[in-house]
């Protein structure tokens, strides 16, 4: 058990928060405030200390924002989600890995709970209580060093690998895309086929490649990969997904990206930040509703943020730890960002990030052949086109967002966004005259004082 | 005795760059590509000079590759890009087109980043993963269609038939025609090493067809006189070593050096630049498609994913080809980032101890830096080996 002292959230917020909505789920059950104001400020600490460690960067605390209802539910939501996936499991549903950057859509229309390599690690970090923040690392950091053991330790994130195969994770199935973002998903997939865990059962969903949204044959052959992608979550569940599911679930996720655009506009309307970067952040990809493991819930608490950012947009309100006129970063590249708190203290805030965001702004087709459509859609990602075309949508974005600066980050091993970081640099460069940094960093690694001190020196220069 | 025609292919390769320049001085086009699933015979039938470009073991090239393609990009391939920015390579110079296959991801990033920066003209054919489906068929016969269509648009020319005829007969004759040299070099006394055939394969890359078939088939002449049977066993005394894993191209010889001087014999290889893409290559119909399905058929690239091991067909093949060449222990070469093959060392390595051959993963890029580790690792396998066969000797004596 830790012994290290832990910060507690304020009573003074109680009171409102207490006025706020339930969190629905997907199985029709709720959690009122009151015991998510309970689980924040009693159970989860006990729990897991490491996310209410004081120390000078917050620990692992989801948010800094106290008056942030939304954020703090969000915080509800990421540290229960161990717990309710064991429960999910308790009760047969289908768990899903699944690695590619792609929306849920077709998991949920299967009735799949569908986790990427960060919530796999949540999952399987969240099954040990009273670990300090030190603890969790070293632990987590251990399994991926067994990992890179058993596949490569050239790989760019070890994507759930250990956990699975020796972790006791009760996974029923690896299911990525092997799209162009992610050099490894495919080997990564492939690695379980030797590992301990035998019944884990394998699915690839083959993205094709170059111009592949201007080729029907390509839709084609991507909506055939999708059938057969909910027919082998079918033989898992026993069910049968039918179009109409799959309609009602495209329905479902538009509604999540439309309010993830409608409240990423409104952030970008507003004169100050009415957030730091990190709500900002983990609010917008909210809309993707995969990111707590429910689609409801997750649902339930974008739709509070939604309203919540109008209200402080509305009042000006500046967000926690946010400076005055503070540089507004735009990050692009690998599925990894900065870190928010210490961006935020040397003068800049993240306005935006071209990963998870892609895809949030493409809204699929919901008359006519379902998978087809989404087929379609997944195929325009904009991340997933080539150079030219990706940089000048991401040209479009930094206008939107205001940015002053472009940060592309790849990660350690991340050869298909490194390969191109220079050139969608180059890109933005001739057609923003903005200053650009490439960064590179190590998901989990040791090295961040570095690179901190890299960003903190492209802040001040900005 | 020596077969004196390695030396005839060895001043034709050098005198090739000349030969490329007055050929494109007189109008005909040369199409540059990287990758496994290309089907030259369709750009041959189509007026095209085909080459397929292969660089390697230059550091420098690597680190000027690293500023347009990152240092993240594997090797080979940074090299290759590295050649596109210094643009020194005769054969990189005299590239009209360029053809690049999505098997490898970077490969594909490769094709991406030469041509924005480079302003090269690119075509790129789409290759399923899932190769083993109906539908990835379907998708990859609709690749290979409009592949085609671009070499047309860019030759000027359409299909034909009888042309494409001739060039699957001249192709499948220098298969033919290496497979069998191949043999020679694993045979009791042989008079071909497997680097020498190695290099011969490599020639081919850039001789033109009609001459190289020609070539081949005085090679073999030469070699049947010489060497009046193939006899492919196990000699005392020795360590016979198969090479797997990444790309070894023209350029790249340090571990091939390194094995051969520590008396290493190498008999084998299933590598990209090696023997493997010449094997079991059927094609079925005349066509852009048929042939472009005979190469998708043939033993899949590290970089296809295939999640059932027992099944897997590079493994399968890799087991017959060990069984056929008497191999006694495996060297896997890893390229850095190398990701196909680096993600299946561990692997390869616990499926073949099942079968009691050994395996050494060398990871390596093409600086200097890590010669002497590198000898010292494969000289203790070399003798390794070496020990086993005397052991076993001794025991069969005993």
């Amino acid at each position: 058990m830790s012994d290290k002292k832990l910060f507690r959230y304020s009573e003074e917020n109680k009171e409102r928060f207490l006025d706020s909505a339930n969190i629905k789920f997907d199985d029709g059950t709720e959690v009122t405030p009151e015991e998510i104001w309970h689980y924040l400020t009693v159970e989860g600490p006990a729990k897991y200390p490491n996310s209410f460690e004081i120390n000078l960067y917050q620990g692992n605390r989801g948010t800094r924002d106290e008056t942030l209802i939304s954020s703090l539910k969000a915080q509800y939501l990421s540290l229960t989600l161990s717990e309710r996936m064991e429960k999910a499991k308790d009760k047969g549903k289908t768990i899903a890995f699944i690695q590619g950057g792609q929306a849920v859509d077709p998991y949920t229309a299967a009735d799949t709970i569908a986790l990427r390599p960060a919530l796999i690690n949540s999952w399987y970090a969240g099954k040990t209580h009273g670990e300090t923040i030190y603890q969790r690392n070293l632990r987590t950091r251990g399994i991926k060093e067994r990992a890179y053991n058993d596949m490569s330790f050239e790989a760019c994130q070890t994507g759930g690998y250990e956990q699975i195969q020796a972790g006791d994770l009760r996974v029923d199935i690896v299911a990525p895309y092997s799209v162009l973002r992610c050099s490894d998903v495919s080997y990564g997939l492939e690695a379980h086929r030797h590992g301990p865990n035998k019944d884990v059962k394998l699915f690839l969903a083959d993205f094709p490649m170059r111009h592949q949204a201007d080729k029907k044959w390509a839709i084609e052959y991507f909506a055939k990969n999708l059938r057969r992608l909910t027919k082998a979550l079918d033989e898992i569940t026993g069910k049968e997904t039918t179009e109409e599911d799959l309609r009602e679930s495209i329905k479902l996720h538009n509604k999540g990206r439309r309010l993830a655009v409608e409240l990423a506009d409104l952030w970008w309307s507003a004169d100050v930040p009415p957030t730091n970067g990190g709500d900002r952040g983990s609010l917008v990809t909210l809309g993707n509703l995969e990111a707590h493991g429910d689609a409801q819930a997750t649902l339930s608490v974008l739709e509070e943020a939604r309203k919540e950012i109008e209200e402080r947009v509305k009042n000006g309100v500046r967000g926690h730890g946010v400076a005055e006129n503070p540089k507004r970063l735009f990050v692009l590249g690998s599925c990894v960002g900065l870190n928010n708190y210490r961006s935020e203290e040397s003068g800049a805030i993240v306005v935006g990030t071209d990963n998870m965001w892609s895809h949030l702004t493409t809204i699929v087709d919901e008359e006519g052949d379902p998978y087809y459509n989404l087929a379609k859609a997944t195929l325009e990602y904009p991340y997933e086109q080539s150079i030219e075309k990706r940089a000048l949508w991401t040209v479009e974005q930094i206008k939107r967002s205001r940015a002053e600066g472009v940060i592309f980050i790849h990660n350690w091993g991340c050869n298909t966004q490194a390969a191109v970081s220079r050139a969608i640099v180059d890109v933005i460069k001739r057609e923003t005259g903005l200053p650009t940094f490439i960064s590179e960093r190590e998901l989990g690694g040791l090295q961040h004082e570095q690179e901190q001190n890299r960003v903190n020196a492209f802040i001040e220069m900005v | 005795m020596a077969i004196k025609t390695l030396d005839i292919i060895r001043r034709r390769v050098e005198e090739r760059p000349e030969e490329l320049k007055k050929e494109r001085a007189n109008g005909k086009k040369v199409l540059g590509w990287i990758g496994y699933h290309i089907p030259e015979e369709v750009a041959y039938s189509l007026g095209f000079i085909p080459i397929r470009i292969s660089v390697g073991g230059d550091s420098k090239l690597v680190e000027v590759g690293a500023r347009y393609a990152s240092s993240k990009t594997c090797v080979f391939l940074r090299e290759i890009v590295g050649a596109f920015a210094e643009n020194t390579d005769p054969y990189i110079q005299e590239t009209d087109v360029l053809a690049f296959d999505a098997t490898c991801l970077q490969n594909f990033r490769a094709a991406e980043v030469i041509e924005y920066f480079f302003k090269r003209d690119v075509v790129v054919l789409g290759v399923p993963r899932n190769v083993y489906w109906e539908e990835a068929i379907e998708y990859f016969t609709q690749e290979a269609k409009e592949f085609t269509r671009l070499l047309e648009e860019r030759a000027g020319v359409s299909v034909d038939k009888k042309k494409l005829a001739e060039a699957v007969d001249l192709f499948n004759k220098i298969r033919a025609a290496l497979k069998e040299i191949y043999q020679y070099q694993a045979s009791k006394g042989n008079v071909i090493s497997w680097l020498e055939v190695y290099d011969l394969i490599q020639a081919g890359y850039v001789l033109d067809k009609q001459e190289y078939l020609q070539l081949l088939q005085q090679t073999l002449a030469e070699l049947k006189e010489q060497q009046s049977y193939i006899d492919i066993e196990q000699e005392a005394g020795e360590a016979r070593i198969f090479i797997s894993g990444s790309v070894i191209p023209r350029g790249d010889r340090k571990l091939i050096n390194i094995i051969t001087s520590l008396g290493g014999r190498i008999v084998g290889d299933d590598i990209w630049t090696g023997i493997i893409p010449y094997l079991d290559l059927n094609i079925k119909e005349i066509s852009p498609e048929g042939i472009a399905l005979g190469y998708l058929n043939r033993t899949p690239h590290g970089a296809l994913p295939y999640l059932e091991l027992k099944t897997d067909k590079r493994l399968k093949k890799l087991h017959g080809l060990l069984d056929e060449y008497k191999a006694q222990g495996v060297i896997y070469h890893t390229l850095r980032y190398c990701d196909p093959y680096t993600f299946k060392a561990k692997e390869t390595k616990d499926v073949l101890a099942q079968s009691g051959i050994p395996l050494l993963e060398i990871h390596t890029e093409y600086a200097g830096s890590d010669y002497e580790a590198i000898r010292t690792r494969v000289e203790a396998f070399v003798e390794m080996i070496r020990n086993q066969t005397i052991e076993s000797e001794e025991e069969v004596s005993a």
